[in-house]
């Protein structure tokens, strides 16, 4: 994107309502590749990364203009890497247990919500599951203590992650003890060709009923990839299971849903859509 | 194939309202007699209108109620019995069955394009703009200039559908002799595409070139035959044979930490004094090694046009006089020896001496409110016409002014894709989404 930006627009804005601010300039420390956004509405604040620059950036919710973030975390304790492979372009924030998650280097970090600089992770998460390798996309169920990953499914007969995985097939969530830390096994894996998943973007959770909600944007490198969706499972699936709901198909008009949040208050799903530049609102009750 | 499934039901169910709807109106028309008689006999007369008959109090609701539906969304049936579903099941459906497909209420998205790069085929008097938000590249006369009161121009020619592979294109070349156009891809397809100089429409590109991922600047050396790529993922400057295509493999890789290069964007080439120039947004990482991320003040650095390598530049413009500010494309002019560079967050145009280094201040700034410029990300000089071309993300506009502008000057002309009051919205893929509850806003990160 030749551009980096955070647009806010007003709930209710429809084709060509101009934001009613932007967040840009050398101040802001952004950089392109921002692929997750997490409003914490406790604590009023707002996170992206930087991938480039190795960083988690932590703004005010009212943010406006070329204002630099309130702090962030960045530097060689971190053990934080991306650009490319690595990751570091999705964050997490959990505002009840204070912590800042993000999935790195195929693992799981939690960082204290408030650290600020050169800061090493609370714990690591890292899979003990002969298949699953964490990727980067998380997203924190505190009502249940769960942690939810998103991540590749290796070939069970070789242990290796298949190039399909690779380029974008047999993508899987998985499910942690939130509280957990080292070699975990996950309690539960979702995965296989029931599923549908080929791989995994922006996740949701919404905790009071257990459901997550995620992106499944489909085989990476293609303009307008087939059967993409924001996929909505339980917390209490395991295995190869399809998703409660799909979201996508012709008349939601996705083409390739790349990022998911959540607007309980007024039952709707918001997804951003990388095929068509454009954010979509759908009134979905069923999940509130 | 579930689609399919789903129409061929939908199609039944309308066929059935059909004939239903078809038998109630044969039936109205010959039954009105026996409807007027049967009213006589209950002790009514036939008014032509509904009449109360008798009335039952229905027992009170307790439990579960339907939920309210927002008027102008649809829904399924499945999706209505799955309320509430609880958790913990092993679903045995079918991807055919599962519910969830809907119209969305509303869409925030910028309906016009939007345009990320300039350049002009001064021989045929032709510009060619980037539009990275419909994807595609448009092509107008060079003169084309949108009246104040006209809502938009139209392109000439259009280069826009998924046989062109154009997807977040952001950096354009146009070959001068040949007239082929060279449209750089900043994500998602790492493929830079070569189009010939009539291109139009959904087209395959008559060359294609894979390259690493996150490119963004162009620039070509004619006299050697090698064509420059920035690349912002990688911190990196590739260079290829000019003519290089498929898999073929780059010349040399600029990259690591003396270069200084940090999030790398525009690149500008002076052949005849053996110089390359790059801009600087400032992050940093070491070649993803972990814990190595920094943030660099903005710069423009410049090489030897053939470094490679882990080399450190020749000098560096850095500092608070530069103005610099999320510096991107740039255009080298060797008449006067001064680069021009696209400001993107200072919504200006800066010109420095080819020679200068350091904290030093622009020659000239173009900026203000009257000069249109606003979020350039696209930069362009034309010599023949002694004309410098700007293209701006913040308002779906390419400016034209002289190249010894100055100041809050106005452009000389304007191409528009989008009515003038229209504020282009920029969204660029949006990877991620977040709700603002307190004050109701949804937050798009680029």
């Amino acid at each position: 994107m030749a551009h980096p930006q955070i647009a806010a627009f007003p709930r209710l804005g429809i084709e060509n309502t101009p934001p009613s601010r932007l967040i840009f300039g050398q101040k802001t420390l952004l950089g392109r590749t921002m692929h997750d956004i997490r409003y914490d509405e406790k604590n009023d604040e707002f996170l992206v990364t930087n991938p480039f620059a190795q960083a988690i950036l932590v703004f005010p919710g009212g943010a406006d203009g070329n204002a630099p973030p309130l702090r962030y975390i960045q530097g060689p304790k971190t053990l934080l890497a991306g650009a490319v492979y690595s990751g570091l372009d999705r964050v997490e924030v959990d505002n009840v247990n204070d912590e800042i998650i993000v999935g790195v280097s195929g693992q799981i970090m939690f960082f204290p919500r408030t650290a600020q600089g050169d800061v090493a992770p609370l714990r690591t998460i890292k899979s003990d599951h002969p298949q699953f390798r964490i990727g980067q996309t998380t997203a924190v169920d505190a009502i249940h203590n769960l942690v939810v990953v998103g991540g590749t499914l290796a070939s069970a007969n070789t242990g290796t992650t298949s190039r399909a995985a690779i380029l974008g097939g047999g993508g899987a969530i998985a499910i942690f003890d939130r509280t957990a830390s080292g070699l975990v096994k996950p309690k539960a894996v979702i995965g296989g060709p029931k599923t549908e998943i080929v791989r995994i973007n922006q996740m949701a959770i919404h905790a009071p009923k257990g459901w997550i909600v995620a992106t499944q944007p489909g085989a990476g490198g293609e303009q307008e990839p087939e059967n993409t969706f924001v996929g909505i499972w339980s917390i209490n699936d395991n295995g190869d299971v399809p998703p409660r709901w799909k979201l996508g198909g012709p008349k939601s008009t996705l083409l390739k849903p790349r990022g998911v949040t959540l607007d309980a208050k007024n039952k709707e799903i918001i997804v951003a859509d990388m095929r068509t530049n454009a954010i979509l609102t759908f009134y979905f009750p069923e999940i509130f | 194939m579930a689609q399919r499934k789903f129409s061929s039901a939908a199609a039944g169910v309308v066929a059935a309202v059909v004939i239903a709807a078809v038998w109630m109106l044969s039936s109205l028309a010959t039954g009105t007699a026996e409807l007027g008689a049967a009213s006589q006999m209950a002790r009514r007369n036939p008014t032509g209108a509904p009449q109360l008959v008798a009335m039952e109090r229905l027992p009170e609701m307790d439990g579960a109620m339907c939920q309210w539906m927002l008027a102008n969304v649809e829904t399924t049936l499945m999706a209505s019995l799955q309320q509430g579903a609880p958790a913990g099941r092993a679903s045995s459906g079918t991807a055919a069955e599962i519910p969830g497909d809907r119209p969305p209420a509303r869409v925030i998205r910028d309906t016009y394009p939007n345009f990320s790069a300039v350049a002009v085929d001064f021989n045929r008097n032709e510009v060619y703009l980037q539009d990275e938000n419909l994807f595609g590249i448009k092509v107008y006369d060079r003169t084309t200039n949108t009246p104040p009161s006209a809502a938009f121009s139209e392109p000439k020619r259009n280069i826009t559908g998924l046989l062109t592979k154009l997807e977040f294109n952001c950096g354009l070349y146009v070959d001068q002799k040949s007239g082929e156009i060279y449209s750089v891809a900043n994500d998602t397809v790492d493929t830079m595409v070569i189009f010939p100089r009539d291109a139009d429409g959904n087209v395959l590109p008559a060359r294609e070139l894979s390259t690493p991922h996150g490119t963004f600047g162009i620039a070509v050396d004619e006299d050697r035959q090698e064509l420059f790529l920035t690349v912002q993922h990688e911190q990196a400057v590739v260079v290829y044979h000019k003519m290089a295509k498929g898999d073929d493999k780059l010349l040399r890789r600029l990259e690591g930490p003396k270069t200084r290069l940090a999030d790398p964007h525009g690149i500008a080439l002076d052949p005849e004094n053996g110089l390359m120039f790059i801009s600087n947004h400032g992050s940093y990482n070491d070649r993803q090694k972990v814990g190595t991320g920094k943030f660099y003040p903005p710069s423009i650095t410049v090489y030897r046009i053939d470094a490679q390598g882990d080399t450190a530049p020749l000098r560096i413009i850095e500092g608070s006089k530069t103005q610099l500010d999320w510096p991107a494309t740039m255009a080298y002019d060797p008449a006067k020896k001064e680069i021009y560079l696209a400001n993107d967050a200072d919504n200006s145009v800066l010109v420095f001496g080819a020679e200068d280094s350091g904290n030093v201040a622009p020659r000239r700034v173009i900026k203000g409110s009257r000069t249109g410029i606003k979020n350039p990300t696209g930069i362009y000089l034309d010599p023949k016409n002694q004309e410098l071309w700007v293209a701006s993300m913040g308002n779906h506009s390419a400016t034209v002014y002289r190249m010894d502008a100055s100041g809050n000057t106005p452009p000389v002309r304007t191409i528009r894709s989008a009515p003038a009051d229209k504020q282009a919205l920029a969204i660029g893929n949006p990877g991620g989404v977040a709700y603002d509850s307190k004050r109701q806003e949804i937050l798009v990160p680029n």
